[in-house]
């Protein structure tokens, strides 16, 4: 109680400030530590808390006791949830409770991300939108039984917003019918993958859903009937076209004449589109933010250049895998001079001179894709740093051509650069990387097949480069244990890396890749002097380990897979194929393992047919996806596979 | 001559009997019709009745349709008239027709002792069996008769060497049955002309005939006439003729009524066409069988400047009506009548499958039975639609209405999954699925909602952790909708019927 007296102490602060100290915590971490603090801020953290990301279903009936407050909760990494759970959660937690603070967590609820829930049926649903009448936002996609009857549950949700429906594969016109009469006021619409949509549930949803701001029907089988439907929706910005094989030019023409709103575009790898339909697209839109036309161009016409002289306000465009002379990046960067982001990737004909003529007057530039544009060189990226400061990524994946001299300029002029992809590209050396370590931001570096690297220039980047996230080392024999402790000093952010083939890498190095707290993601594929030791160190260190992908290390013993199957306990995704993994070790690994929910299990050496069935009983509640030796599909019992495939779980045989 | 008055008479003393059958013929399908129209019998046993229904329905169909086909199956009449085709006439073969004859009309006696017998039976106990039986012996009956007609006419000297040309054609008229019909109805527009041009001859024909005299030949007519009759009244909607250019004709109500045009001046048998008339015509004799009989009489009046004629319907204050401020006249005779039926006659014909759609005329529910029960599309008013374009018409036209979503998927969906995991995994839920989808069913009116509810009643308590419900719906589903969307697709192209059912 003195401590509360005391009018120093920020324990004596008033509970509205502190709320007010908390909203400006933005980094998650940051809320941990301010809710471990002690109790009084335990409390302004669960009262102010809208946003729930639940890792484990176990905790969600506690922690929705917890955060009656919340206004968005997200499923996506519980796949396991079902109806039953859903109608516990509603039963149990919402009303039926006696606390009144434990009651209605559904009721201020507008955003509910269900991604990948492939468990949660119509009668589910039903009862979470009947549950929560303020929903604004559901992400469905990637439920692969999501259905009509779904979305007919789902259509009750009279004020939705935002709906995600990509992949669901059982979703017809009739569902989207539901959809489109049941939740009128939706504005952002994404049906990538829903293959069973054609152009009347399109139509329809066009003549029900006015206010659509966003609509994706990407991967569709829709034609031209539904661009113009399309083209009546007066609000549209945002018109995701991508991979729809039967949409063409005269399709396009509609569009030219409708959706007055329209600011982004993809008619991305669309087949049967041709300069001439970009044509129509640009002329009857002045006002263009993005235009994304990636593989649908053999070459960038004249004609189509001379309509995107008036794009004054363009900000992106992709254009990859399109023939382009130097005289087009004159008239782009005469014209679009608000350009933010360029795609190149497989451009033929992009030369040094075409570059220059580009960042001469697009000095905004922060993204730049130039990926598989062999013949530029140091001098294309010398003036890239030196125009365009602000770059934030820069993608030259397979440019042989670029050497230190290169990476020196980018190191001197671009120190926002964030991400850089440099894959396969083998003039990249220690040197290198110590001019590169100078762009203290950067997050994301890809140096695959890159074999003239050394621990010396990872040292580098590991004193530097504090913040980086992603490292992708596929392939650099030159790596060695050294160079992994030098980055586990310092890159203590690291969350996903690739140490695949990187032959030097022993059980020492292993033990520094366990100091890095934050790994989810590590790749080490044929690291042939790794045993469980070293995996056991791994296991230990990285508690949010999520996906290790171990194929073909054949030495580690089951000491490693005890340990893994003992301290990983957020795996989601395992790869062991090739590995001398005994019966035991497996059913450990695939047992006790609760969150696992995809392993690949081919050519496990060690262990017998009846080992792989012990394994999957052990996992077939929660285990979505898993890939078996074929001839296994003979000797496993038919029961397994038949309590597999009910549960949803998909096998592919190898 | 002796010989062809008898023949002649003998006809004319079988026809009427041959009339009087197919009038029962028709009491009895009607009589048919009705246990199914008693809600409480068929709700109780409908999918083996339906079934039985449909069948023999078809199957009397079939038999109408192919009367003349009959007795060219039979062996016997087939040597008869091969073997009359090969020979000159001789007196031997004469008399094998003429015990040929005899015998037959034995038989026909019989069976006419025969049905008056079970008619008594049937009107006590309209039994499945014998309703059966009697359609069996009304397929022989006709059989008998066409024989009878085609023999009688073989016995005549003078037709031998025309003989062979007419069997011939009466045998494509057999053999193509229902298909030789549709050919000739593609030149139905020309053979309404004659009828047109005799407008005021078809006006002093005595009404005083028969109606119920129907004939197979008739019933298959009529199914022919659907069709271009309705694409008639509907093209005849653009049209605009002058008021004047025209000459205008009203049909009275009893003309308009009456179910043939054209009369045998012999026999006094109605058809609807001059050209069924003409093909009836040379079973009469010699002198019909030229081919200026034969010959449409169209091509006559066609070289002289025709008025066009233009028809008003009776019935006052009628758009169609003469006297109507906007009147639409109406093209031809057929539209007058189809006109007249669909929209001042009572709608008599109730469709046996759903017992809710009803047609004044016979063809429209012909042409709707074809398609009832195949409705996917379904609204959440309750309208069905065959054609799921239309559905969605439907939808965006009116508020919030929504597509229903087709209760039997859950019934489907063991089906496809023939395995064993359906019963280990979820035998208890697909039960009670199975209910609550039948009492959706049963209600009608298909509220998927209620039948939710009631799933969820049932789930909630043992659902968690065991998930057998989850189960369950994991099974990948049937292609049911796929297969069938796709078969309603080709429907919609094979056949161009506006379905009407869900806009009227």
């Amino acid at each position: 109680m003195l401590s509360f007296q005391s009018s120093k102490n920020v324990l004596s602060l008033a509970e509205d400030l502190l709320f007010r100290i908390y909203e400006l915590l933005a980094a998650e971490s940051d809320r941990k530590s301010f809710r471990l603090v002690c109790r009084e801020f335990r409390r302004i953290d669960s009262l102010t808390r809208r946003h729930l990301r639940v890792i484990r279903i176990e905790f969600l009936p506690i922690l929705l006791r917890k955060y009656p407050r919340l206004q968005s909760l997200d499923l996506s990494a519980c796949p396991r949830i079902d109806d039953g759970v859903v109608s516990l959660l509603l039963t149990r937690v919402g009303r039926g409770s006696n606390s009144p603070s434990l009651g209605h967590w559904a009721w201020g609820l507008k955003s509910l991300v269900l991604s990948r829930a492939t468990g949660l049926r119509f009668s589910g649903l039903e009862m979470l939108t009947r549950a929560c009448p303020c929903l604004e936002s559901v992400d469905v996609s990637y439920c692969c039984g999501f259905g009509d009857r779904e979305a007919a549950a789902l259509s009750s949700a009279v004020g939705l917003r935002e709906l995600n429906m990509d992949k669901c594969l059982q979703l017809t016109d009739v569902g989207l019918a539901k959809i489109a009469v049941g939740c009128s006021k939706l504005e952002k619409l994404s049906l990538k993958w829903c293959m069973e949509i054609t152009d009347l549930g399109i139509d329809l949803l066009c003549k029900k859903c006015v206010d659509l701001k966003y609509l994706d029907v990407s991967y569709l089988k829709v034609t031209n009937e539904s661009l113009h439907s399309i083209a009546s929706l007066l609000k549209l910005e945002v018109l995701g076209l991508m991979a729809c094989p039967l949409i063409d030019d005269v399709g396009l023409q509609f569009i030219e004449r409708g959706c007055p709103s329209l600011k982004v575009i993809d008619v991305s790898r669309c087949e049967g589109v041709s300069s001439s339909g970009l044509i129509y697209v640009v002329r009857g839109h002045r006002n263009l933010l993005e235009l994304n036309a990636g593989y649908c161009l053999s070459e960038l016409s004249t004609a189509l250049l001379h309509q995107m002289k008036n794009l004054n306000h363009l900000e992106v465009i992709r254009i990859d895998g399109a023939r382009i002379s130097e005289t087009s990046f004159q008239v782009i960067s005469a014209n679009c001079k608000s350009l933010v982001e360029i795609g190149l990737s497989k451009c033929v004909g992009v030369t040094n001179m075409g570059i220059m003529r580009l960042v001469s007057a697009c000095i905004n530039l922060r993204v730049l894709n130039l990926t598989c544009c062999h013949s530029i060189t140091d001098t294309a990226i010398s003036a890239i740093a030196y125009s365009c400061r602000s770059l934030v990524c820069l993608k030259v994946e397979s440019c042989n051509m670029i050497t230190e001299k290169g990476l020196c300029q980018l190191g001197s002029f671009c120190l926002l650069l964030e991400e850089i992809d440099l894959t396969d590209c083998c003039g990249v050396n220690d040197k290198g990387l110590e001019y590169l370590s100078r762009c203290s931001e950067l997050s994301c570096l890809k140096l695959g097949l890159c074999t003239n690297i050394s621990n010396k220039g990872l040292s580098y980047i590991g004193s530097n480069c504090l913040k980086i996230h992603e490292l992708d080392l596929y392939r650099c024999t030159g790596i060695g244990d050294d160079g992994l402790e030098a980055l586990s000093n310092g890159c203590k952010k690291l969350r996903k890396l690739n140490l695949s083939y990187c032959n030097a890498v022993s059980d020492r190095g292993l033990a520094y890749i366990g100091r890095l707290e934050e790994l989810s993601d590590l790749e080490m594929r044929a690291l042939h002097k790794i045993t469980g030791v070293g995996l056991e160190a791994v296991a230990v260190g990285c508690k949010k380990l999520a996906d290790l992908d171990m194929k073909h290390c054949e030495k580690v013993g089951d000491s490693g897979f005890w340990a893994l199957a003992y301290y990983s306990k957020n795996l989601r995704q395992i790869n062991l194929s090739y590995c001398g993994i005994s019966d035991m070790a497996l059913c450990m690994v695939m047992g006790n393992l609760s969150r696992l929910q995809e392993a690949k299990l081919v050519h496990l050496s060690n262990s017998t047919v009846e080992g792989v069935e012990l394994a999957l009983r052990a996992c077939c509640a929660r285990i979505k996806k898993v890939k078996l030796f074929a001839p296994l599909r003979f000797m496993l019992s038919s029961e397994i596979l038949e309590i597999l495939h009910a549960r949803g779980c998909i096998i592919r045989w190898d | 001559m002796d010989l062809k008055e008898r023949v002649c008479g003998e006809l004319q003393k079988e026809v009427p009997k041959g009339a009087s059958f197919t009038k029962f013929n028709t009491q009895h399908q009607q009589k048919w019709e009705d246990p199914s129209s008693t809600s409480d019998y068929s709700t109780r046993i409908e999918p083996p009745f339906q079934a039985f229904n449909q069948t023999s329905q078809t199957q009397s169909l079939l038999l109408c349709n192919n009367q003349i086909k009959v007795p060219m199956q039979d062996g016997s009449v087939n040597d008869l008239l091969q073997a009359s085709k090969i020979q000159d006439w001789d007196p031997s073969a004469m008399l094998n027709n003429l015990s040929f004859l005899g015998q037959k009309i034995h038989q026909l006696q019989d069976l006419v002792y025969l049905i008056i017998g079970r008619k008594g039976q049937v009107l006590g106990r309209p039994d499945e069996l014998l309703v059966q039986q009697q359609q069996l012996v009304t397929a022989d009956l006709t059989s008998i008769i066409v024989q009878l007609i085609s023999t009688a006419g073989s016995l005549l000297p003078s037709v031998k060497q025309t003989l062979s040309a007419a069997t011939t054609s009466l045998g494509q008229c057999g053999e193509f049955g229902g298909v030789v019909f549709p050919s000739s109805a593609q030149g139905l527009n020309d053979g309404v002309q004659p009828q047109n041009a005799g407008g005021s001859k078809v006006s002093e024909l005595p009404n005083s005939v028969d109606i119920t005299s129907n004939n197979g030949n008739e019933q298959s007519n009529h199914i022919i006439e659907e069709h271009e009759l309705k694409d008639e009244e509907d093209a005849e909607e653009g049209e605009n003729l002058l008021p004047g250019t025209y000459e205008i004709l009203q049909l009275e109500k009893e003309e308009i009524l009456a179910p043939h045009t054209h009369f045998c001046t012999i026999c006094g048998k109605g058809f609807k066409r001059d050209a069924n008339l003409r093909m009836h015509m040379r079973g009469h004799g010699d002198e019909y069988k030229t081919p200026g009989a034969l010959a449409k009489p169209t091509k006559e009046s066609s070289s002289e400047p025709t008025i066009i004629k233009r028809y008003s319907c009776p019935y006052a204050g009628c758009k169609r009506n003469k006297d109507h401020k906007k009147f639409q006249p109406l093209k031809t005779i057929l539209c007058v009548k189809n006109h007249y039926k669909r929209t001042h006659c009572d709608k008599s014909y109730i469709c046996s499958r759903c017992n809710t759609k009803k047609f004044s005329v016979i063809a429209d529910l012909k042409t709707h039975e074809k398609h009832c029960g195949k409705d996917k599309w379904l609204c959440s008013c309750g309208t069905t639609f065959s054609r799921k374009d239309k559905l969605f018409g439907h939808i965006t036209l009116f508020q919030g209405h929504t597509p229903a979503i087709p209760s039997d998927e859950i019934k489907a969906a063991p089906a496809g999954t023939s395995d064993g995991a359906t019963n280990k995994v979820g035998s208890v839920n697909f039960n009670l699925s199975y209910v609550s989808s039948e009492s959706e069913v049963q209600s009608s009116s298909m509220d998927i909602k209620g039948g939710i509810d009631d799933a969820v009643g049932y789930f909630s308590p043992l659902s968690f952790d065991t998930c057998n419900f989850g189960g369950f719906h994991e099974f990948p589903r049937p292609p049911f909708d796929d297969s069938e969307s796709s078969f309603a697709f080709l429907l919609s192209r094979s056949c161009n019927y506006s379905q009407k059912s869900g806009e009227e």
